[in-house]
């Protein structure tokens, strides 16, 4: 891989000037951004937490419905709102602010300028977010699937995006050095993308709403992009950059994550209109979104090859890495999800798929299996760099992972096996729909087992985090950190 | 659908046709900046003094262990 003759000149490598006033060490970066981090970690572990609550609800809702029916607030319909956007908004944009901003500013080799203002947006994004979950809670929602938030949260929440994606900007911007690495290109773009979607899907399909037909080929362009050009973005960029960094080996082709990126941003985009199949839009809209699906598989397979062939012979460094454990399984997650989701695209499969259970463990499957588990990955690197503390207990970093891979195992299994038995039986018009329903039911009961896996993985992470962060006198007494080290020390 | 109806979906269009001029722009942009080239090199621009290329720098406590018992035995 190595070619000397090439390397990037000092001069204009930040990491590797001569110029102290060019180079940047890495903890003086991390200190820099220390609080603003830490107040988004904690505030995307509240809404995790928050969202599994809502999630165990809504899941023994689905095979026992009078469970807690006897309070409107917590009727089916709220409570699966609630924890879509807890989770999305809440634990998802949190948890990216967190580690996309410290990835960028390590990237950036700039100490972050204004962190109060970071600070203070972050505040305001998480107001508003309470103000919009109490307001589908009470009633208010809309009924748009991944809009629900009331229209009078909304304001508050693109503001405090924008500041915060300004400072992500900006970091940018003003970056030492010219080179731009594969992680700066998906955060940056992850960015810009995000507002783009949230504020058209919201005057599209809310302030200013088109016709229905309209409302719902926006609808799913925002609901499915915001999974493929935010969070994954995100995601992959976290691992391109946390898995050679913990391995001290560069990816196995720099060429190919560059091209992965480019394809995913000019393909995913027209992908999400594959969610209509069937329903009333020109014929060609759609054909084309199953193009751009089937075209996504190019970017994927690009990601695979890349971080197999980046960690291959390393395996046992893999498994002895309490990050890199969560962020491969989430790597070989998002290939699987993608690949099925690319065949899901497909007219003779969407048939049997569409309004079956398949299509919410598909969702986990991306949302979780790969997104989540690869930014608790990033968290487990980022916390010792900023705390400059260890993680105070590995039996717990086991309990999450064990907890958060089965749990996520058994939900996508079951679901996807019950779904597609759904919907064959759906097909099939001498099987009664009651008939149907029902025997959907031991699979989601097998979700709700699942459900609790998750909780305990949740609760494991949430008890060390909170250890860690608190009892800062008992975790240094320990003598063997999960941070860097050299020659034994604490880096 | 008919004509008058199908004139609805342009925002739509407009939107995914500028998305995609947009990226192509700025893929253009990247390549006259030259980060499309001496990708070997780029890959390696993310360790540092702090973070060297060639050293494991995340592993669980006991792993740390263990590995050393075995180095300290050799």
């Amino acid at each position: 891989m190595s070619d000397t003759s090439q390397l990037i000149s000092p001069s204009s490598n930040p990491y590797s000037s001569e110029h102290a006033s060019v180079r940047a060490e890495l903890s003086e970066i991390d200190a820099s951004i220390r609080t603003a981090s830490v107040f988004f970690v904690v505030s995307a572990i509240g809404w995790l937490m928050i969202g599994t609550v809502f999630a165990l609800m809504a899941a023994f809702k689905a095979h026992q419905p009078d469970f807690l029916g006897a309070y409107d607030f917590l009727t089916f319909g709220r409570v699966r709102s609630a924890h879509l956007n807890a989770m999305a908004l809440g634990w998802g944009n949190n948890i990216i602010f967190a580690v996309g901003l410290w990835i960028m500013a390590r990237l950036c080799r700039s100490p972050i300028q204004h962190k109060g203002l970071l600070l203070i947006a972050g505040v305001f994004w998480n107001i508003g977010l309470t103000v919009g979950i109490v307001g589908i809670l009470r009633g208010d929602m809309t009924s748009v699937e991944w809009l629900e938030i009331p229209q009078y949260a909304t304001p508050m929440l693109v503001v405090a995006y924008a500041l915060i994606a300004v400072w992500g900007i900006m970091a940018f911007r003003f970056r030492k050095g010219e080179h731009v690495y594969v992680s700066q290109w998906y955060i940056l773009a992850g960015l810009f993308w995000f507002p783009w979607l949230y504020v058209v899907a919201q005057a599209v399909i809310i302030w200013f709403p088109a016709r229905g037909v309209v409302q719902s080929v926006a609808n799913w362009w925002f609901a499915h992009n915001v999974l493929g050009l935010w969070l994954t973005p995100m995601a992959l960029a976290t691992a391109y950059y946390l898995i050679p960094k913990v391995l001290g080996r560069p990816i196995y082709s720099y060429y190919l994550s560059v091209l992965g990126f480019w394809a995913l941003a000019i393909f995913y985009n027209w992908a999400g209109v594959h969610h209509l199949i069937g329903g009333p839009i020109p014929v060609w809209l759609i054909s084309a979104g199953i193009v751009a699906s089937i075209m996504m598989v190019i970017p994927v397979i690009v990601v695979a090859i890349n971080h197999h062939m980046t960690v291959v012979g390393l395996h046992r460094e893999v498994w002895r890495s309490p990050t890199l454990r969560f962020i491969v399984f989430g790597a070989i997650s998002y290939t699987l999800v993608s690949l099925i989701g690319s065949t899901m695209a497909l007219r003779s499969v969407s048939e049997v798929t569409h309004f079956t259970h398949f299509t919410i463990g598909h969702a986990h499957h991306g949302v979780y299996a790969f997104f989540t588990m690869i930014m608790f990955g990033g968290v487990y690197y980022m916390m010792p760099r900023l705390l400059k503390r260890e993680w105070p207990s590995a039996g717990l970093i086991k309990l999450h992972f064990w907890g958060c891979a089965l749990g996520i195992t058994v939900m996508v299994v079951a679901l996807q096996t019950g779904g597609w038995i759904q919907g064959m039986e759906m097909n099939n018009p001498e099987i009664p729909f009651l008939e149907v329903v029902q025997n959907t039911i031991p699979w989601l009961k097998a979700r709700s087992v699942s459900g609790i896996f998750l909780t305990v993985g949740h609760i494991a992470f949430a008890v060390n985090f909170f250890w860690m962060l608190f009892a800062a006198g008992a975790v240094r007494a320990k003598q063997e950190p999960t941070l860097l080290t050299r020659e034994g020390g604490v880096a | 659908m008919d004509v008058y109806d199908y004139k609805e979906l342009w925002p739509i269009l407009l939107l995914g046709v500028a998305f995609f001029v947009v990226t192509v722009v700025v893929l253009f942009w990247s390549a006259r900046k030259g980060h499309l080239r001496n990708f070997d090199a780029q890959a390696k621009t993310i360790f540092t003094e702090e973070e060297p290329e060639g050293e494991v720098s995340d592993t669980f406590p006991e792993s740390r262990k263990l590995s050393r018992s075995r180095k300290d035995r050799k």
